[in-house]
């Protein structure tokens, strides 16, 4: 099956209709938040569909940059909205995710992995700034939280002569690998517990299965370089709101 | 040595100069430290005392650079501590708080925090100075009791090799046996190492085992300072009689 129309998905319907039913007659306390979120998915994925095959079509750079942008700064307001505790926290998404996404992006470019269309940059780029985003808002959470919950230990360090990286450190460590738990436990079950989204894609689209691999490897290494980069970068710069020029633990944030 | 003798032949170790700390309380600025002035010479045991809140340990805080000073000037070694590298300075005032930290795993983790040259040796000399045994360098912190817990720390903090200790209430936690040693430790510390502690006490009565120069402070004020002995027994100023009366000395 590789051509799949609207009747398909009108079809497919049936499926969700089996489980508001189900919804229904156990009394699921979420039969509401079900029959939005299918209205929702509906609307919002034909609308999406509709906006790619526009820029597709077009194959501006600039119109492809400006989507980019817009999904950086989307995504930068989602990891936001999940970290308003710390004072700058959009700024500091902002900054790791599109540090993440872009030098991801750009070696891939550099490396001739992919070359510049639409149909390329832009998908990536959804997965890219989408774990990004999640990473971004982790490590914020963690290290914000971590550092308020250890400020004795942090100022003992502090006061015995260690400065605000050295004090922090262990804090930092482990909101890094908070940020990466998700990536890493996806690299280590991948192609055993589940086909990932991507290849299981590109096979339904009629794609050689190896040739899916390859892609799926490529979109795994990737997501690893750019979850990496953003959640360094999101440690480092909330850890900097905590701490003074002269390596005092700020008493409000 | 009298504090005549002392400040002709001495330049204090540490010395505040009309310093302040304004905190900011709900949107209205609140002094907890208000135009202090002191001058700390080595070989000395002073005595912060006060009422709780009256900002003792704030003035610790500053010494050791955790906080900036709103107003005024510290120096020292006679250079403005602004003018040193903060974690440089903080080696050289080394501050004991009043619930002390362990890093995780052992004692011998600890020490080797502050400095990762000392040989197993050097540590085992330095546990035997707060009367513990060699047994103890590998022992995890977690098992330790709150006292060998306080020792550590303080053998930690003698690691540093500073110039200055600021202790904060630092037998608050402990009962009358481990109190007494570690006061020994900290005269012993004090009359060997040519070091100045500077103590924060919550019980005036402590005043008189540890000796030296008291300093009472009310709402962030030196309200007055003078020996020990004298200031516990004959206080010059009103509100140095109603605080010492309260806690019927």
């Amino acid at each position: 099956m590789t051509g799949v129309g609207i009747e398909n998905v009108l079809v497919s319907l049936v499926l969700a209709a089996i489980a508001l039913a189900i919804g229904y007659f156990w009394k699921v306390p979420v039969q509401k938040n079900m029959a939005v979120g299918i209205i929702r998915s509906f609307i919002q994925l034909i609308a999406v569909g509709y906006a790619l095959k526009y820029v597709f079509d077009l194959e501006s750079i600039w119109l492809i940059l400006m989507v980019i942008i817009v999904m950086i700064l989307v995504g930068s307001h989602a990891s936001y909205s999940l970290s308003k505790q710390v004072r700058g926290a959009f700024l500091i998404s902002f900054s790791a995710i599109a540090a993440g996404s872009l030098v991801t992006i750009g070696s891939m470019l550099i490396l001739k992995i992919i070359t510049f269309e639409a149909r390329f940059i832009i998908p990536l780029s959804g997965m890219i700034i989408s774990n990004a985003m999640n990473a971004a808002a982790l490590t914020i959470n963690r290290i914000s939280s971590d550092i308020r919950s250890n400020s004795l230990a942090i100022e003992t360090a502090l006061s015995l002569g260690k400065n605000r990286r050295e004090s922090s450190r262990p804090y930092r460590k482990q909101a890094v690998i908070a940020g990466m738990t998700s990536i890493l436990n996806f690299m280590k079950t991948v192609g055993i517990v589940a086909l990932p989204g991507a290849m299981t894609g590109m096979i339904l689209a009629g794609a050689e299965p190896l040739e899916a691999v390859f892609w799926q490897l490529i979109v795994v290494y990737m997501l690893l370089s750019s979850v990496t980069i953003s959640s360094v970068i999101a440690v480092e710069l909330t850890t900097e709101k905590y701490f003074t020029p002269y390596h005092q633990l700020k008493s409000k944030i | 040595m009298s504090e005549t003798n002392r400040s002709e032949s001495q330049n204090p170790i540490l010395k505040a100069e009309n310093i302040s700390l304004v905190v900011d309380n709900g949107g209205t600025p609140k002094n907890i430290i208000a135009g202090f002035s002191f001058d700390f010479y080595k070989g000395e045991i002073y005595n912060i005392l006060g009422p709780s809140g009256a900002g003792k340990s704030s003035l610790l805080r500053l010494f050791n650079r955790l906080d900036e000073i709103t107003r005024g000037k510290i120096y020292f070694n006679g250079k403005e501590s602004s003018q040193y590298n903060p974690c440089l300075l903080r080696r050289k005032i080394g501050y004991l708080f009043q619930t002390p930290f362990l890093f995780p795993k052992t004692v011998k983790d600890n020490l080797h925090f502050v400095d990762s040259s000392l040989s197993d040796d050097k540590m085992t000399s330095m546990l035997s100075e707060v009367n513990l045994g060699p047994d103890y360098l590998l022992s995890n912190v977690d098992v330790l009791s709150v006292g060998e817990k306080q020792r550590i720390a303080l053998a930690r903090l003698f690691a540093l090799k500073s110039e200055v200790i600021l202790l904060d209430e630092p037998t608050s936690a402990l009962d009358e046996k481990n109190s007494s040693l570690l006061l020994k430790l900290i005269k012993n510390k004090v009359s060997a190492g040519g070091i100045a502690a500077i103590i924060v006490i919550h019980d005036p009565r402590q005043v008189l085992t540890y000796n030296g120069e008291a300093l009472l402070i009310i709402n962030g004020k030196l309200v007055e300072h003078g020996p020990a002995k004298e200031l516990i027994s004959q206080p010059k100023t009103e509100s140095g009689k109603s605080f010492l009366e309260k806690d019927s000395v």
